[in-house]
């Protein structure tokens, strides 16, 4: 079975998946673009390479018991994806402290506002196979036992249970 | 093109997965003119629901800023909006249609839809 944990950057993805206790093989996409050099472009605007999800869907071929965790994670063949949802504030708060510039912080707090990865998660993958997980204010231990759970098949996929659109 | 003395705004069109926000301001953006009232309408059904409260959105903030003399909006449309559909979502549709139907004029349209990224995005998906 493959798993996806996306999400908005800053929502805890990377962090989480570290707490996992699973038999699935766990997959920093991320690092994986970056090092197999992924890539089809550059966005200047942005400081972001533009990720080649063909090279990482070939890549991911005959790899099957994984869990795979980026914000692209949601783009590639998966039977679960589960979305980290996290309030924007603590977004915008995170990335600033993590060193990214103000306006890439703000834009992602806005995908965060706007369900951008939610949307992008359903269309792709079905509303059936989404399981999202709201994280505002719980610790990594926490969420990633509610990954555990859905690994487990111990909870109903659910999409549109948060809103943050009082932040705009 | 409209005359130099006809009076246009920007038609701001927020469309969550669940919900779309109008906001129609000045053409600098500064001073807002009308608001979608009570900012969001939370869908019971998203495949019926969106479209619908979108629309009733729409009429109300189109109404209003005739009455200020606004002949015509450019739309900036944010978000992808739900409904497994494609960009943007029905309610950004439904919206501009909407709009349009009131009697407002209705000129460029923009996708100004976020992108998640940290060093790395996706390619951007088509927009409309
Ligand atoms: N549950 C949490 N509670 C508090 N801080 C967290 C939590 N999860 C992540 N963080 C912090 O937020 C920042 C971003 O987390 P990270 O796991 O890198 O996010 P992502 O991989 O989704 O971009 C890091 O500094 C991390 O320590
Ligand atoms: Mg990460």
């Amino acid at each position: 079975m493959r798993v996806a944990v996306t999400g908005t950057p800053g929502t805890g993805k990377t962090t989480a998946s570290e707490h996992v206790e699973t038999d699935l093989g766990v997959i920093h996409l991320n690092e994986v673009i970056e090092r197999e050099g992924f890539t089809q472009g550059v966005d200047d605007e942005r400081g972001s390479t533009i990720a080649d999800l063909d090279a990482v869907e070939r890549w991911l071929d005959g790899r099957e018991d994984v869990l795979v965790e980026s914000h692209l994670a949601h783009h590639v063949p998966v039977d679960r994806v589960i979305v980290l949802r996290c309030h924007p504030e603590t977004i915008e708060q995170r990335l600033t402290e993590r060193g990214e510039s103000p306006e890439s912080a703000r834009e992602n707090a806005e995908s965060e506002v706007l369900d951008v990865i939610l949307t992008e998660a359903v269309d792709r993958q079905g509303i059936d196979s989404v399981y999202e997980i709201e994280t505002t204010d719980r610790s990594p231990g926490a969420v990633a036992e509610e990954i555990e759970a859905v690994i487990a098949g111990d909870r109903d996929p659910s999409a549109g249970t948060v809103s943050y659109v009082e932040y705009l | 093109m409209s005359g130099e003395q006809s009076k246009w705004g920007i038609a701001h069109v927020h469309a969550s997965f669940n919900n779309t926000v109008i906001t129609i301001t000045d053409q600098t953006g500064a001073e807002t003119l009308a608001k979608s009232s009570g900012g969001t309408v939370v869908k019971q059904n998203r495949d019926e629901a969106s479209p619908y409260a979108a629309m009733q959105m729409a009429e109300t903030v189109a109404e209003d800023v005739l009455q200020q003399g606004v002949e015509g909006v450019h739309v900036r449309v944010r978000g992808p909006g739900g409904n497994q559909q494609q960009n943007p979502g029905p309610g950004a549709q439904a919206t501009i249609r909407a709009l349009a139907r009131a009697g407002l004029e209705i000129g460029r349209i923009e996708d100004v839809t976020p992108i998640p990224h940290d060093g790395t995005r996706s390619p951007k998906s088509s927009g409309f």
